[in-house]
């Protein structure tokens, strides 16, 4: 039976939207406000010689390094960016200065009359000559069990090489933020998903304490990761204008300029040594992984790391190696986009997988099978499955959904079928959570409840799913159960809105705080109660050795994808994705298949038709003309069923399910045009330019 | 001097033509594409606009000596659903842009905008289609392929306006379109084939070949398709590799963001052969 906190409710975000009535920040009228427009970097790597600026007119500013009264440097993971560029310029894009002013078309006069002059330095465009000169950012590794013993006494030794490619998130809403200092106060007013980590950012940058900085978010129109970390340098330089010129600053980007600038999705290389015993099982896996950071490192470590700790999947490889390396390039730098790397080498191990089956002559799926990890096995860190793995009754239910194994079995050239098997951890990677240390407030107040958390409503569907869980917990109406303004003045840090964590963590705390509220309602009229997360105790993890429980527990799925390949020009063509998902319990269905929905259209546009080359440290698709997104017309049939295996930590069982649905599609989806064309698949996208190259030799 | 003009009729349209240096603007969709300039910031016209969308005389779509006279300010959206214009073009355009463009472009705009891309193109140099460009004081009547002479580039007068696409009364009784682009919707043609065909008693009576996308402008020969009509349709399979040669010398595609110049000549190809391997 399925539970009752699954049952859909309407989004309480959506009437506003629907009607026009919500506010973005493109919107919001500040009185007596500024536009700011960044002048860039036309280089990929120089020295700047000078800049000549025209003489400027009354109430027009030019903000720089200069004015920066703290660290010129934004605070992230590795504070490696600055927020003005100094002497140097390590990317096209990169911001030297912003020029502040009433009118827009002023602005841009202005901005055509400044010269820069640069003194250009060899740079590096890619991974392949960032491995030849060492720029490394970060490198890691971890192994289990005796690999170098394996690999000796292995039947057969297996290698190969797996590329994806840079992705752009393509929110709707482009970047946007307004700086506004008043009376010794900074605040932020924008599109964004992790207020915290702007209010750090701006106390850096300022140098003041956070009891002056409020960060406050605007409507946000869809994220995905790339409001992470990039509205903290956009924030700082919109504060550090605003108190230059005591007036607020509002700084917009069009799409063009968005694409240019923001962070993407890292591209990779993942390698893999396979050594098969004599039942032609892979006892032994040596993966190296090698992603593009591009010009600064930022939050690129916690990606490889995620990358590295996804990289086996769902198998159990008893003997492993893993290597990670983030290189340096002179491209726009890489950032958070849901997954965090994990679908990079889940693709890549996934297609191994199937690629050696293929080789083998047998089954993907059976294959696959008989290398799945199961409730009490190790993990790839050599930490513990401690929660059933519900994979035998995922792949049953989507056999019969799809009828995937007679489906493969009655092979077509031009038409395909593929399965992928996926896991997602939940929450953030090894010590994050227990870092963090999340925390909610519930207020009563007669009969009223506010929940007051950080996580934010992005187009993803938070509010609703947290006010619902306090809203049964309580056996309250939704209308009695509301949300304090995203105002980090008003509300504790619970974290960032990422890694899949809102649900189960702070979720997690809701429903703990509303049990707790639910037995003392009667004791007053008001009443406060927050919590902070404890990460549980049987839970261990050694971040320098990366041993342990890289996360508390995953979520698990499948997807089957069935496409067709036009024979005279190569395109694909998705006609159907069938998927079940173990995520615990979903909090509400309908908001989840949403998600769902949305990750798998989001992950066939990954693997097959989002190209976005950087030739010379110049994106070559730059705007959505060039650069493409699936559209409604390009949205296969999606069916999609889920499996209950509550979490005991969870609110109501949920586990995590934002970045899972992402995950699965490129792999399904690439096995199914290697089923078609009966040639193996290691690069995504998959373009009709790539197959057909592929097939060459047919004709 | 002025930042727009919205005439009343053709006819003064017609004489602001002639009076002052202007851009017509039709739908607007691919003037505002390429003038805008950034984000809050007016589009970038050095000359005045006159809008023509609006006008009447050039949305009308008639039948005269068989011929059907389409007017330059048609949408594409009344293209697909008007039973006088033929399934092979609705085809093509039923594939541009997407339902609120469509509502917008007009046939006018996509002939005059030029561009090897033009989804209406193929099919009209393959038809014949002859043009109608009108001032106050001269009317000419000039073949598409005349009209377009490179990327972006035609043949309009200052003082003229296109107003009238004429599409000859012929029959063909195959036809055969297909655009390749990077998506299903809303996206530019990498390459596209049209193929029109007049087939009695297995004999090829007539043929029509245009590809788009793969040159400065639309590639169409009547030499090759001369070679071609006359023949039994028996004859062609043997003679499609000599075609295919042909043709592989007039598609010079190139290498852009959207696609590569191997992969356009290829496709191109392929649709070609694909296309006369479905006459016999
Ligand atoms: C999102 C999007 C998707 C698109 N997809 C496609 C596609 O799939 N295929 C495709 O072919 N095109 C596509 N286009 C381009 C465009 O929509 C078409 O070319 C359309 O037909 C142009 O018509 P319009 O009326 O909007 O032209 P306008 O922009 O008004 O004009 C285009 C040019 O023609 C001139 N002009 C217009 N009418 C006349 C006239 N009567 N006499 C003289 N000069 C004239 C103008 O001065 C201008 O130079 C797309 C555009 C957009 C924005």
């Amino acid at each position: 039976m399925k539970n009752c906190i699954s049952k859909p409710i309407n989004r309480v975000d959506a009437p506003a939207k629907i009607s026009g009535k919500a506010k973005y920040i493109g919107d919001i009228h500040f009185e007596n406000q500024l536009f700011a427009k960044t002048v860039r970097s036309a280089r990929a790597k120089a020295k700047i010689v000078s800049i000549k600026t025209p003489t400027l007119p009354d109430d027009y500013y030019i903000i720089d390094k200069n004015d920066i009264p703290g660290i010129n440097r934004m605070r992230t993971v590795v504070s490696d960016h600055p927020i003005f560029a100094e002497d140097e310029v390590n990317y096209i894009g990169q911001p030297i200065l912003l020029v502040v002013g009433p009118e827009r078309e002023k602005i841009y006069e202005i901005v055509s009359q400044i010269k820069i002059k640069y003194k250009d330095e060899a740079a590096i465009y890619n991974l392949e000559e960032a491995e030849v000169k060492k720029a490394v950012f970060t490198e890691y590794s971890y192994s289990k069990g005796e690999p170098k013993a394996t690999f000796q006494h292995a039947e057969r030794i297996i290698e190969d090489e797996y590329r994806t490619g840079r992705q752009e998130h393509i929110y709707l809403e482009p970047q946007g933020i307004t700086g506004d200092y008043k009376d010794g106060c900074m605040y932020i007013y924008g599109s964004l998903q992790c207020p915290f980590y702007i209010e750090g950012a701006i106390q850096d940058v300022l140098g003041w304490d956070s009891d002056r900085i409020r960060i406050i978010q605007s409507t946000t129109g869809g994220a995905f990761g790339g409001k992470e970390e990039f509205p903290s340098l956009m924030a700082c330089q919109v504060a550090v204008a605003s108190i230059k010129t005591k007036r607020p600053v509002k700084m917009i980007y069009d799409r063009d300029e968005d694409i240019i600038c923001s962070t993407k999705r890292h591209p990779s290389i993942v390698r893999y040594k396979a050594g098969l015993n004599k039942n032609n099982e892979v006892v032994a896996l040596d993966i190296d992984i090698k992603f593009d950071a591009g010009a600064y490192s930022e939050l690129s470590p916690v990606v490889l790391q995620r990358g590295m700790f996804s990289a086996t999947g769902v198998y159990n490889f008893p003997n492993l190696k893993v290597r990670g390396r983030n290189f340096m390039t002179n491209n726009v730098p890489s950032g958070a986009f849901r997954g965090f790397g994990a679908p990079q080498t889940i693709f890549s191990t996934e297609m191994l997988m199937h690629n050696i089956a293929v080789k083998l002559g047998t089954n993907p799926l059976d294959y696959k099978i008989r290398h799945l990890l199961k409730r009490g096995y190790p993990t790839c860190t050599s930490g513990k499955i401690r929660d059933e793995v519900k994979l035998p009754e995922i792949i049953e239910k989507v056999e019969k959904m799809s009828w995937y194994r007679r489906k493969i079995g009655k092979h077509k050239k031009f038409k395909g079928v593929g399965l992928s098997l996926f896991l997602h951890g939940c929450g953030f990677t090894g010590k994050g959570e227990a870092t963090i240390k999340g925390k909610i407030i519930l207020k009563k107040n007669g009969d009223t409840v506010t929940l007051k958390v950080s996580s934010v409503e992005m187009g993803q569907g938070a509010e609703t799913c947290l006010r619902k869980i306090v809203a049964h917990t309580l056996s309250l109406p939704m209308k009695k159960v509301i949300c304090e303004t995203i105002d980090t003045g008003l509300i504790p840090n619970s974290g960032p809105t990422v890694a899949s964590r809102t649900i189960m963590i702070v979720g997690g705390l809701l429903r703990q705080a509303s049990l707790e509220l639910k037995d003392r309602w009667n004791d007053a009229n008001e009443i406060e109660i927050s919590k902070t997360y404890k990460h549980p105790d049987f839970l261990s993890w050694d971040d320098d050795k990366f041993e342990g429980d890289a996360y508390p527990t995953y979520s698990w799925g499948t997807n089957v994808a069935e496409i067709e390949i036009d024979p005279v020009t190569y395109e694909i063509d998705v006609k159907k994705i069938t998927a079940v998902y173990d995520v615990g319990v979903p909090i509400d269905e309908k908001t989840l298949e949403g998600q769902i929905q949305g990750g798998i259209v989001q992950g066939i546009g990954w693997a097959t038709i989002e190209v976005m080359n950087s030739p010379k440290g110049k994106l070559t698709q730059h705007n959505l003309t060039d650069y493409k997104i699936p559209t409604s017309m390009d949205v296969p049939e999606i069916e999609c069923e889920f499996i209950e295996n509550p979490y005991e930590f969870g609110p109501f069982g949920a586990k995590c399910a934002g970045e899972l649905p992402f995950v699965g599609a490129p792999p399904a989806v690439a096995a199914a045009v290697s089923n078609a064309m009966s040639v193996p698949i290691r690069n995504i996208p998959i373009t009709p330019e790539y197959l057909m190259e592929l097939d060459k030799h047919e004709d | 001097m002025v930042d727009g003009f919205r005439p009343a009729d053709l006819q003064e349209a017609l004489e602001f033509r002639a009076r002052h240096p202007s851009i017509p603007i039709a739908g607007g969709t691919d003037l505002m594409v390429q003038k805008a300039r950034g984000f809050g910031l007016k589009p970038d016209f050095n000359k005045p606009l006159l809008f023509i969308g609006h006008l009447r005389k050039l949305r009308q779509i008639s039948v005269r000596d068989g011929n059907i006279h389409i007017g330059a300010g048609v949408l594409l959206s009344e293209l697909i659903i008007n039973d006088k214009i033929s399934e092979a073009l609705k085809m093509a355009v039923r594939q541009m842009a997407s339902p609120p463009s469509r509502n917008l472009a007009t046939i006018g705009g996509n002939i005059c905008n030029a561009s090897p891309a033009g989804d209406t193109l193929p099919y009209l140099y393959a038809v014949d289609a002859k043009l109608i460009l009108k001032s106050v004081s001269s009317e000419r009547i000039i073949h598409i392929g005349k009209f377009i002479t490179d990327p972006k580039q035609n043949t309009l007068e200052h003082d003229e306006l296109l107003t009238e696409i004429i599409i000859p009364n012929k029959i063909f009784n195959v036809s055969y379109y297909k655009k390749v682009g990077q998506r299903k919707g809303m996206s530019l043609t990498k390459a596209s084939f049209q193929g029109l065909a007049d087939i009695k008693n297995s004999n090829v009576l007539d043929i029509r070949i245009a590809f788009g996308s793969v040159a400065p402008i639309i590639v169409r020969s009547r030499e090759i398709e001369a070679s071609i009509i006359g023949k039994p349709v028996s004859e062609i399979n043997a003679a499609v590799p000599e075609i295919l040669k042909k043709y592989a010398t007039l598609i010079r595609p190139i290498d852009d963001a959207r696609s590569s110049a191997a992969y356009r000549k290829r496709v191109s190809l392929r649709l070609l052969e694909d296309f006369l391997s479905k006459l016999s």
